[in-house]
């Protein structure tokens, strides 16, 4: 299905926009519209609930919007095997109420997940805030449909399966995870999934200094009873999650597990705050809502993601200073990052100096005027003759997402 | 190999890892010819490389040379990953196994791929550490041969398997290069994630010469109950039972009871031999949770139909369990002289009627089937027992293993959950794989291996064409009496 779209700014791309819509209903018509891409070398990009269609460099092209939303059918769910098998259309928050029913999640926590479609979860790989406990994307994907630009219709190949423990054949769901859309389409899933936890507790502890609060969360992070998310946020970004902030850093944790277990966590952690210096209290209830939504900004915010080792936390959020809103996961490794206005380029430049070797820092949402100047993704990683080999094999024409990721691919 | 050829290859690479290091003695190399799976066959030369740059040299020569090359770890492997069929080079990493680095702070582990598996826990234990995956060979299987094979283990039921606790690899690209892939220390990077695509690639993609691994706090306490049952059908639904209750045990494993005699025999564990199946549960965590979780597993066991549930008392009595349960294997040799495993995985709710199927195969044939495995995901280590001094058993046993593994895929299920396909199951591949699926991840391969020259032979189908070395278990049996047949060349 094709269609002639005029000027529709709602399919914009970094101010691009496309000339044709396909918005396929079927695994099969998606193969015979991608298809058709190939064999006309049409730039696609491929998109969901478009909750990150701003990550990524500027496109170079830009002639098809391919929409998964038409692909929306939850195909399998068997509760007692703790799996699932859905088309990539289907939104997260739709997954998630099925889920709920038979007392089950995914334990994937990301932005704006009523919108977010589960393909667009795996390309973006939008983590959220409980990765540290629950792992990421990678860790919950047992299987892919994906949707290859070579003859038409477009091939159609997958891989892993629908069992939680399988080995046969290579690990291709690795390859889609963050790739952006740039190998294939993404156009079915499975997933393993968790059954929800018997309790669930969240705290805050106030803090003087981001280095009392940093301390405080690796230390907890060491240790046996690792809180579900822990996060470290001044005082901009507690104000931009609708918290007044009595001091000037804070340290949330959401506690998971059985109810003994979140008991005792939260001693602990009240504990270790305490002896930290900070002042423990009960967040208002809609804190982690605001903070599941903060790193998606609307635009014209600018939003980094720099990921370190856990000890190379505090010196990342020294190299801030005062010049934006921070949300460390001292837990991780991660620190995003939204800059006041204007100090986007120095904020960017001054945390890849302090990174030193390894990680990495990434302009996750900018608007497009300043995403040349600020260099997206940075220096291209170790092993990218690899990758450009991958795109050159798995997408030979060129015609997905073209120089929206890492190093012009 | 053409001698001429061979001496040139040997010449060169005893200049990189020394003549002490580079076998091509006969005698010397006949030993790296199997690994823990019936196929066999021998390599031209091996090399014992020390280093990574001594690998990337050996392999920069192999591919100067165009020849293949078979990376070699702890030879645990039981799918012939390591059997190089097309002869060439092995590289062996017994000299490879030390631990780079521990660092707590972030929570990483650097190691070489030869270091034993539990080599690793072992050192990190003392400061309350260990690194997660333990398949049952982890006294003698290594990190790099992990990674090779994404192992699993029976605690990576709740806690992932090796996929889940790598973080990044440093490899020798099929050129010689060396690139290190993945984060590493750092939460992430950018691009495609190679690492995760290159562990469980069984040395078909790359050979990995250094390991990052995620380090975890031990648990507190854990705890293991063995509860008894008259049949493997109502242990099968006990594992649903506790599954469905919300409990999320660290392992579930069950054993039936040609396994349970065999065990017995080997290790005394503790197992009673009159049961028709025995769980192992284990549930880890703060002394006060495990205690309650152990309390509402023993009445679910209870509840579905076990004649008794025992508790390990202690750290003693938990390790004999184990003990049990990871020996499973190797004590098949006390009820037969050879058995022949297989890995299949079906959905958890399958299990039951794939143990019926089992079971009549092993009535319909005369072949005694024992079953071990790792039920809570659906893991299955059907165990066909037979004598290969016995003309066509083998045979017949490699069909029962096809028609199991036919059985796993169409129940929706995959034909291998931990050990690999190797060269055994190459074939089963279609059971579960399209010509289209096949076709992108050999187009993936080639990016890394144009030549397909890093462990040819393995993982992908053939469609019958036999590699040019192959000896089956049948001709292990007949050097054993003395009449060994000569190998082919690779060039
Ligand atoms: C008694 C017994 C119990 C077992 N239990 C389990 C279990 O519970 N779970 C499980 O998953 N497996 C199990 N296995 C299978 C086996 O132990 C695993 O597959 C293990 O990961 C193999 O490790 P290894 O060091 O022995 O590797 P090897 O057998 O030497 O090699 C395995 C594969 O890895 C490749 N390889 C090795 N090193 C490298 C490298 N550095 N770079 C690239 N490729 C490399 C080889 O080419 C080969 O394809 C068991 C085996 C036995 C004998």
């Amino acid at each position: 299905m094709k269609t002639e779209v005029g000027q529709r700014q709602d399919l914009a791309v970094d101010g691009l926009v496309p000339s044709t819509t396909m918005s396929p209903a079927s695994v099969a018509a998606a193969a015979a519209d991608l298809g058709r891409c190939y064999e006309e070398g049409l730039a696609v990009i491929p998109q969901g609930g478009r909750t990150q269609i701003g990550m990524g460099a500027v496109p170079h092209r830009y002639d098809v919007a391919f929409s998964t939303t038409g692909l929306s059918r939850l195909l399998e769910h068997e509760p007692a095997d703790l799996t699932c098998r859905v088309e990539a259309g289907m939104r997260l928050g739709a997954l998630q109420a099925v889920l709920h029913l038979h007392g089950q999640r995914l334990p994937l926590d990301p932005p704006h997940p009523e919108e977010a479609t589960v393909g667009g979860l795996l390309a973006a790989n939008t983590n959220g805030l409980g990765r540290g406990r629950h792992g990421t994307v990678r860790d919950w994907v047992i299987g892919v449909t994906v949707l290859y630009p070579v003859g038409n219709p477009a091939r159609v190949a997958r891989a892993g399966g629908k069992v939680v423990k399988n080995v046969a054949g290579y690990d291709l769901m690795k390859l889609h995870i963050g790739a952006l859309g740039t190998l294939g389409v993404i156009a079915e899933v499975n997933f393993k999934v968790q059954t929800l936890p018997e309790a669930s507790a969240d705290m805050l502890a106030w803090f003087d200094t981001p280095a009392a609060a940093l301390r405080c969360g690796h230390g907890l992070a060491l240790g046996y009873l690792l809180p579900a998310a822990m996060a470290v946020l001044n005082r901009e970004a507690l104000g931009q999650c609708g918290v007044t902030a009595p001091r000037p850093w804070v340290l949330a944790a959401r506690l998971e597990g059985y109810q003994a277990e979140v008991a005792a966590a939260r001693d602990r952690v009240a504990a270790a705050a305490r002896e930290a210096g900070g002042q423990v209290e009960e967040p208002a209830p809609m804190f982690w809502d605001a903070a599941r939504g903060w790193p998606a900004a609307p635009a014209p915010a600018v939003v980094l993601r720099a990921a370190t080792s856990l000890t190379g936390v505090p010196r990342l959020v020294d190299a801030i200073g005062t010049d934006a809103s921070v949300m460390a996961q001292p837990g991780v490794g991660v620190v995003q990052v939204r800059p006041l206005p204007g100090m986007a380029e120095p904020v960017v430049n001054r945390l890849r100096e302090a990174l030193g070797p390894g990680g990495s820092v990434v302009v996750e949402r900018a608007p497009a005027a300043e995403k040349a100047s600020l260099d997206v993704w940075g220096p291209p990683p170790a092993g990218f003759a690899l990758m450009r080999g991958l795109k050159a094999s798995l997408d030979p024409r060129g015609v997905l997402n073209p120089g929206r990721f890492v190093g012009g691919i | 190999m053409e001698a001429a050829a061979r001496t040139r290859l040997l010449d060169r690479l005893r200049e990189v890892v020394g003549d002490r290091y580079t076998l091509a003695d006969p005698y010397e190399i006949r030993l790296y010819q199997y690994d823990s799976s019936p196929e066999t066959a021998l390599p031209d030369l091996v090399v014992i490389p020390a280093s990574a740059a001594e690998v990337a040299a050996v392999v920069k020569i192999c591919a100067e040379e165009g020849c293949p090359l078979v990376s070699r770890a702890g030879a645990t492997g039981l799918a012939g990953g390591t059997v190089p069929v097309f002869g060439g080079v092995v590289l062996a990493f017994s000299r490879m196994d030390r631990v780079l680095e521990l660092d707590y702070e972030n929570l990483r582990a650097v190691v070489e791929p030869g270091l034993v598996n539990l080599a690793l826990s072992n050192a990190t234990r003392p400061r309350g550490y260990y690194y997660v995956p333990d398949p049952s060979s982890q006294g003698a299987s290594t990190i790099g041969g992990n990674v090779a094979t994404n192992a699993g283990g029976p605690h990576t039921l709740l806690y992932g398997v090796t996929v889940n606790h790598v973080t990044g690899l440093e490899l020798a690209l099929p050129s010689g290069e060396l690139v290190e892939v993945g984060g590493g220390r750092a939460a992430e990077t950018t691009g495609y994630d190679l690492t995760g695509l290159v562990v469980g690639s069984e040395g078909t993609m790359a050979v990995v010469t250094k390991v990052w691994v995620k380090l975890t706090a031990v648990p507190p306490q854990s705890k293991t109950l063995m509860a008894i049952y008259p049949d493997v059908r109502s242990a099968g639904n006990a594992v649903s039972a506790v599954v469905g209750s919300g409990i999320l045990p660290a392992a579930i494993e069950m054993m039936d009871n040609i396994s349970i005699r065999a065990i017995e025999a080997a290790v005394h564990a503790g197992y009673p031999t009159d049961a028709g199946a025995v769980l192992l549960l284990e549930v880890d965590g703060l002394p006060d949770v495990v205690q309650q979780l152990t309390e509402r597993m023993v009445a679910i066991c209870r509840q579905h139909g076990a004649t008794e549930v025992r508790v390990a008392k202690d750290e003693a009595e938990r390790q004999a369990l184990w003990r049990g349960r990871k020996g499973a294997f190797s004590a098949m040799g006390r009820i037969s002289t050879d058995f022949y495993v297989m890995d299949g995985v079906v959905p958890r709710t399958r299990l039951p009627e794939l143990l019926d199927q089992i079971e009549r195969i092993s009535q319909r044939s005369g072949y005694r089937i024992a079953n071990v495995f790792h039920a809570g995901d659906g893991n299955v280590h059907p165990l066909v027992l037979f004598d290969a001094f016995q003309p066509g058993q083998y045979e017949e046993v490699l069909k029962i293993g096809d028609e199991i593994l036919k059985l796993c895929a169409d129940a929706g299920g995959s034909i291998t959950g931990e050990h690999g396909i190797g060269l055994e199951k190459r074939e089963n591949m279609r059971y579960i794989f399209s010509e289209d699926d096949l076709a992108v991840m050999d187009q993936v391969r080639r990016v890394f291996d144009p030549d397909r020259r890093m462990n040819p032979g393995k993982l992908f189908p053939t469609d019958g064409a036999e590699p040019p070395r192959i000896h089956a278990v049948r001709g292990q049996r007949a050097a054993a009496r003395g009449s060994i047949t000569g190998e082919e060349p690779w060039i």
